[in-house]
């Protein structure tokens, strides 16, 4: 039996629980906003909530999403994101996305950033995310 | 005969004629008045007579917007980097930010730096909020602020509402075409860019 379960986690290794990947943020300068991209993908079997979103980078943090009603734009704080089990959620420009105000500095092209991501069932995951002008 | 050709020939420059106008869709002459602004340097300037004799890009931002202003000024940046590999240098970019009370010289001048933006190409303006908002009507641009937020040390801050968008203007000031902002077919705008310049 456990040579089995070797050979099987050898050939189907077990993902981490939750993955984030390919996270990026866009630049701006010290007093502005900006924000954070990434995929979150869940690979356990229960629904997992990201809550909060903590760094350094912004004096605040918020989950949010932009909308759209005809050609006219607009943003809202959405407080949550619930990722379904076995499935992944993009935030993505013009969707939602992770606001960073107030920026303490400068934001620039190659700079990277550190984040605390909560998750309910996960608990905290620690990302570092590149800036990039896209 | 000569009577059939003319009539197959005006057939013809009417059809041409009818195509092209589809191509760019509208026809607002903008300089039936004038705007004082103020641009990233703290100098005065008139819209639209600072573009006058050059095509125009335009777009509408604020500079507090995380999301989609940010790619509406990415895009204007691609599109330029596009047109300086066909060689076509003299198109000028012009960003407008309806958020004055934010939006200051020095903010705008910081924004595009940050972004690496050719002020030799590039104009970031703002003024009074009347004479922005008169202006913003002019191009039929809504911009209104929603959410707002308290720091600790009492400064508000706010989201805003706003129309995504692109503007092409011709030589002669003239509006040609709108175009959305953050998803914008760069191809469509620089296609566009050379059917008005003739490049």
């Amino acid at each position: 039996m456990i040579t089995l379960i070797t050979i099987l986690t050898l050939f189907f290794p077990i993902d981490e629980n939750i993955k984030i990947i390919d996270p990026w943020m866009r630049p701006n300068a010290k007093g502005m906003a900006s924000a954070l991209y990434f995929t979150i993908e869940n690979n356990t079997e229960a629904a997992d909530t990201l809550f909060k979103v903590e760094s350094d980078l912004a004096e605040r943090i918020e989950i949010h999403e932009t909308y759209s009603s005809g050609d006219v734009m607009g943003m809202r704080e959405v407080g949550m994101i619930i990722v379904k089990a076995g499935s992944s959620f993009e935030l993505k420009p013009g969707a939602h996305h992770i606001m960073l105000m107030r920026l303490k500095n400068d934001v620039k092209e190659g700079d990277s950033g550190e984040f605390i991501l909560h998750f309910k069932n996960a608990g905290e995951i620690k990302i570092t995310a590149d800036v990039r002008s896209k | 005969m000569i009577k059939r050709i003319e009539i197959i020939l005006t057939a013809g420059i009417f059809l041409v004629t009818l195509s092209c106008s589809q191509d760019l869709p509208l026809n607002k002459d903008l300089t039936k008045k004038s705007y004082k602004l103020i641009n990233q340097d703290s100098t005065l300037v008139k819209f639209p007579e600072i573009i006058l004799g050059n095509i125009t890009v335009m777009g509408f931002i604020y500079t507090h917007c995380p999301d989609i202003c940010p790619m509406t000024t990415h895009n204007m940046y691609l599109t330029e980097m596009r047109l300086k590999k066909d060689n076509i240098k003299d198109v000028k970019f012009v960003a407008l930010s309806f958020d004055p009370e934010r939006d200051k010289p020095y903010v705008l001048e910081k924004f595009a730096e940050i972004r690496d933006i050719d002020f030799k190409n590039w104009t970031l303006i703002t003024g009074e909020q009347s004479i922005i908002y008169d202006l913003l009507r002019r191009f039929d641009v809504r911009a209104v602020a929603t959410d707002s937020v308290f720091y600790d040390d009492g400064e508000v801050s706010y989201s805003m509402m706003h129309t995504d968008r692109i503007s092409l203007i011709d030589k002669e000031g003239r509006l040609r075409k709108n175009y959305v902002g953050s998803r914008i077919n760069i191809d469509e705008l620089i296609k566009d860019i050379k059917y008005l310049g003739e490049y």
